[in-house]
């Protein structure tokens, strides 16, 4: 009756054989823990570290010490926004305002009210040559602009009837925000009102 | 995939670049892959390997400049627990992408150093450590082993060699300090990513699992096969005296194409921004650029024509008419460095205590904590530049950043990740000292106003 399933279960019980020690299994594991609950809660990390035989401790101070394991429920899809240097210098700060806004959400920890959405301003993705970027659950999105995230935006939100690769329209109505706020912004935006 | 950005047909990472389905083992062989391979193992002992990347002059494209052959040399001949080769595939420096170019467009070309580098150092297990954003990288590394998997050329008997060889990957899950690579071994043992304490033991003794370990960076790798191919003195011929070769740079920022260059080294880093990159964007002009991503101190725009080479790059006499900055290097003093290769653009519209203050909440961020100069000093920054832009700061902070500059550098951190915050620091405060006075004496951003009566595309949203 614990949260993960037989055939996660079965998968973490083979990592450790891979490995010339058990700990290094740990990361994977996580991995498969993450993915299949969403998040890492302290029930999926405590099981974990029950399969693996390691400390339950030791096995929660990897999660956290790594940007990429949540132990806070997150979106049902995750936009990581690069906001260092060489996307900053390409207009990285206003995306994440619009992001944020866009899916309704005022800070990083938040999950939108329809529960699809997190934002996470992220450091260097390595693909500073496509800047603006950002990476949206397992794929990289380049040359964005604020256009581009609502599209992303729509076609996860109006999820699509089969399984085409013809992105759906974004919504019609008011877009979320306008292409370039005209004031400059902190990176992690408190809500706000109206400033164009 | 995405509009390739960089050199396509270059002299040697890059040569087949541009080709359809060059990702593929088949297209790769028809080219002519896999046949340094086959020659190292078919035909060489791991010593003459050695000896011909020794002689190549090729040195470590991590950042740290460490003759290979060198290193590939101080691994044990005999060993009774196995030995590894493990690829630095972490790229998280800021403004460095050009691992990434490498893998996803050529994986095979890592895969086939791999596999010779992997002979020489007498190791029949390679692990490729990448970071976990890099799905699409990753999925081409897993194609791919399994494509030679089906050739047989990882497995018992690769080329028919008595040798059997395995490559495994290993994904990072979010830290930049998994580069460092004493924190690298520690990731893929399971722990939190912290750097080991002073060296000796080095790896090549007690690396990964206490087992003799060479780390080496995706790119160092994948020149490999080039160099057996075509002998470690052609690919002296190119280059420098004591820089051989050429190597991967990426640009990004304010530039007309940014992109993955593959350069020879010794040209200047005006060949590179301005010839291949396009320079600046259009009515802008280049106030300051990053040789070797965020951790490499920042050069004036003036200065382009410094020289790629890796010891050169170096040589304060780059500095010319300009206030040399407090930059230290293992006891010496330095002007900056060639480090990742990952080359930032920056012109006059954008601020560059804004700038500083972004890295320097980089690497506080990235602290991994074990050291109290970088755990403390990073966030003590960021303090001061918050309070310098935000029109609350006076003359003490700029001591205050001096004094904190002063604490990180000269290897007082465990690792060069204090270095690297301390260089952004003493370089952007001497290069870019008057910025820093406007701003705290009289909260003033001149670069702002200068953006706001630009008129390129990006001026509007480059100094949020
Ligand atoms: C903070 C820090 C981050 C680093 N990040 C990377 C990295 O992402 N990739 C890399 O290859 N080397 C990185 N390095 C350098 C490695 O420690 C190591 O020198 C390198 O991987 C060795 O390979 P090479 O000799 O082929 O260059 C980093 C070093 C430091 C101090
Ligand atoms: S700075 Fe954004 S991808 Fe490198």
């Amino acid at each position: 009756m614990g949260v993960l399933s037989e055939h996660v279960i079965e998968e973490i019980r083979g990592l450790p054989a891979q490995f010339p020690d058990i700990r290094s299994a740990v990361m994977p594991a996580l991995d498969l823990a993450q993915e299949h609950v969403g998040y890492l809660s302290p029930e999926a990390m405590s099981e974990v570290a029950e399969l693996l035989k390691l400390d339950p401790g030791y096995v929660q101070g990897v999660a956290t010490f790594y940007t990429l394991f949540h132990t806070e429920p997150v979106g049902k899809h995750r936009m990581y926004l690069c906001t260092n240097i060489s996307c900053k210098l390409r207009g990285a700060d206003d995306l994440l305002a619009h992001a944020m806004q866009s899916v309704g959400v005022g800070g990083q920890s938040e999950v939108s009210a329809d529960g699809l959405f997190s934002v996470e301003a992220v450091e260097c993705l390595g693909a500073c040559e496509y800047a603006p970027m950002m990476r949206l659950d397992h794929s990289y999105h380049y040359d964005l602009t604020a256009e581009k995230i609502d599209a992303l935006i729509a076609e996860r939100k109006n999820v699509l009837p089969i399984h085409g690769e013809v992105p759906a329209k974004p919504a019609e109505g008011p877009p979320a925000a306008p292409a370039k706020p005209a004031r400059k912004r902190a990176a992690a935006p408190r809500k706000k009102k109206a400033d164009a | 995939m995405p509009e390739l950005r960089g050199t396509t047909k270059g002299p040697v990472l890059t040569r087949w670049f541009g080709t359809d389905n060059l990702h593929t083992l088949d297209v790769y062989e028809k080219l002519g892959g896999y046949g340094a391979m086959r020659k190292a193992l078919t035909t060489m002992n791991p010593d003459q390997i050695v000896q011909e990347v020794k002689d190549s002059g090729l040195r470590g494209r991590g950042g740290a400049d460490f003759s290979t052959g060198v290193k590939w040399s101080l691994m044990p001949k005999e060993s009774a627990l196995p030995m590894h080769l493990v690829v630095n595939a972490d790229e998280s420096e800021p403004g460095s992408a050009k691992d990434r170019y490498l893998m996803e467009n050529s994986p095979h070309m890592l895969l086939e150093g791999i596999g010779i580098a992997a002979f020489a150092i007498r190791s029949h297990q390679a692990w490729i450590y990448i970071r976990g954003e890099y799905d699409g990288p990753y999925e081409r590394l897993v194609t791919a082993i399994g494509e030679m998997k089906k050739k047989g050329y990882i497995g018992p008997k690769p080329f028919g060699a008595d040798w059997p060889l395995d490559v495994r990957i290993f994904r990072g899950h979010g830290a930049y300090i998994c580069g460092e690579e004493g924190a690298l071994l520690e990731s893929l043992e399971g722990k939190r990513a912290q750097p080991r304490a002073w060296k000796p033991p080095y790896p090549a003794q007690k690396g990964v699992w206490n087992r003799p370990t060479t780390v080496n960076n995706v790119e160092t790798i994948s020149t490999v096969p080039w160099i057996i191919e075509n002998g470690g003195a052609a690919y002296a011929k190119l280059g420098t005296e004591k820089s051989h070769g050429t190597r991967m740079f990426t640009v990004s920022g304010h530039v007309q194409r940014p992109g993955n260059y593959e350069m020879e080294i010794g040209k200047t880093y005006r060949d590179l921004i301005e010839g291949l990159a396009g320079g600046a964007l259009p009515g802008h002009t280049i106030k300051a650029w990053w040789p070797g991503g965020s951790s490499s101190p920042v050069m004036p725009g003036d200065l382009l024509d410094t020289t790629t080479d890796l010891d050169g790059v170096k040589n304060v006499a780059n500095l010319k008419s300009h206030p040399q900055p407090p930059l230290n290097m293992g006891g010496r003093a330095f002007a900056t460095m060639g480090g990742s290769g990952g080359v930032i653009v920056m012109d006059e519209s954008f601020c560059m205590v804004k700038a500083a203050h972004r890295l320097l909440q980089f690497y506080a961020h990235e602290s991994c904590g074990k050291c109290t100069p970088c755990r403390v000093g990073g966030n003590w920054a960021v303090r001061a530049y918050e309070r310098i832009l935000s029109g609350e700061g006076g003359t003490e902070d700029l001591g205050i950043l001096d004094r904190i500059q002063d604490g990180l550098q000269a290897g007082r951190c465990l690792c060069g990740l204090g270095d690297a915050a301390g260089w952004v620091i003493a370089s952007t405060l001497t290069h870019y000292r008057s910025e820093y006075e406007e701003h705290a004496l009289h909260n003033v951003c001149s670069a702002e106003m200068a953006a706001v009566n630009a008129t390129s595309p990006l001026a509007g949203r480059t100094n949020a």
